[in-house]
């Protein structure tokens, strides 16, 4: 394989993936940080 | 064609200054948050997965390093793109096995330098400690610089008191929001920059490959040697084998213990999360290297194709090469796109400067101010040591950046200034973790070995017939070996004596 095809290969792949993570991660984050507020707004012990 | 030539308009100006105010009001709503100190620098331990990936990537990708991926494409061509695909696989092997972070979590340590104490003692924290913000300091400062000749080449102002004003201006955004609400308000703005950059950097690879076309951008310009634009091994090529092989231990490395990803790790939810927080997030490290190289690499075949901009880049008076993707970015994009992609940068700028700040101001309130305290530090005074020690960080960088020229190119001098923390980091903790005869004396020898890799920023390094010796790369990729080898003659000769007694009984 040559090295110009490799390469198309991991551009193609990364502009992919990312795209993909991104959508994912948006939508996952947005109910993680509901959830991170809640805890941090919580009582606690001193650590 | 002018050089410095842009469609950044009003409107883009409008888009940025009201999207640089949102940080701040972040900063100050989330105040409330921050009661303790595990809370500032670890946001209480509370990360999910999602938005743990966001933050790393949000940390890991910034305008720094957008300007020396794009910098290595505009450079190199694909064969740049080796550097990514290393740093994935390193990334991937940690996420999968979870060597060192799964550990490190489970210990719940704050700071790396405090896991040193554990294993080594209180001296070898400090030592390790100063080391560690000293490395990360000075990785950290070119990243004003870097940012402000971005902002300067997207905007067109080419005025030579452009490059002051941009990094005072940037600087002072971030240390505000920093300053407030520490790394609770890090993580959403980090949120919020992940979201802005990445779709900026989406839509800037499709402009970008639209304007050079699919077919063009896959043929080496007139302008380089064929094989080494592809082949990052080939005769000719500037990186090499030597390269290649610092790279895999480099990356691998930092992708374990950079402190500000790995503190990404340490405030997961679980050591289960930190784990896969590097499987899911190796994807976001292949697209901080790539989609920058692309752009890069778009940016040099446009400035090949035009005989006035490729003149400006050659030649004893050629502007710097960092310049060559903001150029090619403000004349291909329309205006309210630019715009965009603007504020996505500067997003990228201030989410990774925030963690780094945070990052190494931490470890010197932990691991160098706390240990030389007698008695315990109240979590109120370590905070507000932690507060001054951003700001002078902050200042440092403002004069470092603006009188400092690297004498090789802006990742090679982020690969360079990395080692002088990541060789004896990485000895150190693994041995620790995983070798049970590991001494303190070996410890020590292997964090000072680090500092070796200074030489690999030195004036000797400049120019084109470097001896191989005297090269960055050959320097940096001994500082691992000798800190390594180091690690292992110190253990073996000078054992610890508490060790040496268990072993007896």
């Amino acid at each position: 394989m040559s090295w110009a095809l490799f390469w198309k290969f991991i551009l193609v792949f990364c502009l992919s993936a990312y795209s993909l993570l991104v959508v994912t991660v948006i939508f996952g984050g947005i109910k993680n940080i509901i959830d991170m507020l809640k805890e941090l707004s919580s009582p606690r012990d001193q650590e | 064609m002018d050089v410095f030539s842009t469609n950044f308009a009003t409107i883009d100006w409008i888009i940025v200054m009201v999207y640089i105010c949102i940080p701040v009001v972040i900063g100050v709503i989330v105040r409330k948050y921050v009661r303790q100190l595990s809370d500032f620098i670890v946001a209480g331990r509370s990360l999910r997965l999602f938005v743990a990936i966001a933050t790393l990537t949000g940390t890991e990708l910034g305008l720094v390093t957008v300007m020396y991926n794009a910098q290595l494409g505009f450079q190199h061509g694909f064969s740049a793109f080796h550097v990514g695909v290393i740093e994935t696989v390193c990334i991937l092997a940690i996420g999968l096995t979870g060597f060192i972070v799964y550990k490190l979590r489970e210990l719940r340590v704050m700071t790396i330098p405090e896991f040193y104490e554990m294993k080594f003692g209180r001296t070898v924290r400090i030592v390790g400690g100063f080391l560690l913000a000293l490395g990360g300091i000075m990785n950290m400062g070119l990243f004003l610089q870097a940012g402000a000749r971005f902002m300067m080449g997207v905007t067109g102002y080419s005025n030579p008191a452009g490059l002051k004003i941009f990094m005072s201006v940037m600087l002072i955004m971030v240390l505000v929001y920093t300053v407030l609400g520490g790394m609770v308000s890090v993580v959403l703005n980090d949120f919020l920059q992940f979201i802005v950059l990445s779709i900026g950097m989406l839509i800037g690879s499709y402009f970008a490959i639209t304007k050079i076309g699919w077919g063009n951008l896959f043929k080496a310009p007139e302008a380089v040697d064929k094989a080494s634009w592809f082949n990052p091994v080939a005769e000719g090529s500037e990186f090499g084998t030597v390269y290649v092989i610092f790279m895999v231990v480099l990356t691998f490395s930092a992708g374990a213990l950079w402190q500000s990803g790995t503190l990404r790790a340490l405030a997961a939810k679980s050591p289960r999360v930190a784990k896969q927080l590097f499987a899911w997030g190796s994807i976001s490290y292949l697209a901080r290297r790539v989609i920058p190289m692309l752009w890069g690499i778009c940016a040099f075949v446009f400035v090949s194709q035009t005989p006035k901009l490729l003149s400006a880049f050659q030649g004893p008076d050629a502007i710097k090469s960092e310049f060559g993707m903001p150029i090619f970015i403000a004349k291909i994009l329309p205006s309210g796109f630019i715009g965009l992609i603007a504020a996505g940068m500067f997003a990228a700028f201030m989410s990774t400067h925030d963690s780094y700040l945070l990052s190494w101001s931490s470890v010197i309130t932990q691991d160098i101010v706390a240990p030389f305290k007698k008695g315990d530090l109240s979590d109120k005074s370590r905070i507000l040591i932690t507060r001054i020690s951003i700001v002078c960080i902050g200042l440092f960088l403002l004069i470092w950046g603006l009188w400092f020229e690297a004498p090789v190119s802006l990742w090679n001098y982020m690969a360079v200034t990395g080692t002088i923390y990541l060789a004896g980091a990485f000895t150190v903790v693994t041995a620790g973790l995983y070798w049970k005869k590991a001494s303190k004396t070996g410890a020590m020898i292997a964090l000072f070995a680090g500092l070796l890799a200074f030489g690999g920023i030195g004036p000797w390094t400049r120019g084109d017939n470097v001896p191989f010796y005297a090269s960055d790369k050959f320097i940096s990729l001994m500082t691992f070996a000798i800190a390594i080898l180091g690690m292992i003659i110190g253990s073996l000769l000078f054992p610890d004596k508490e060790k040496q007694a268990e072993v007896s009984q």
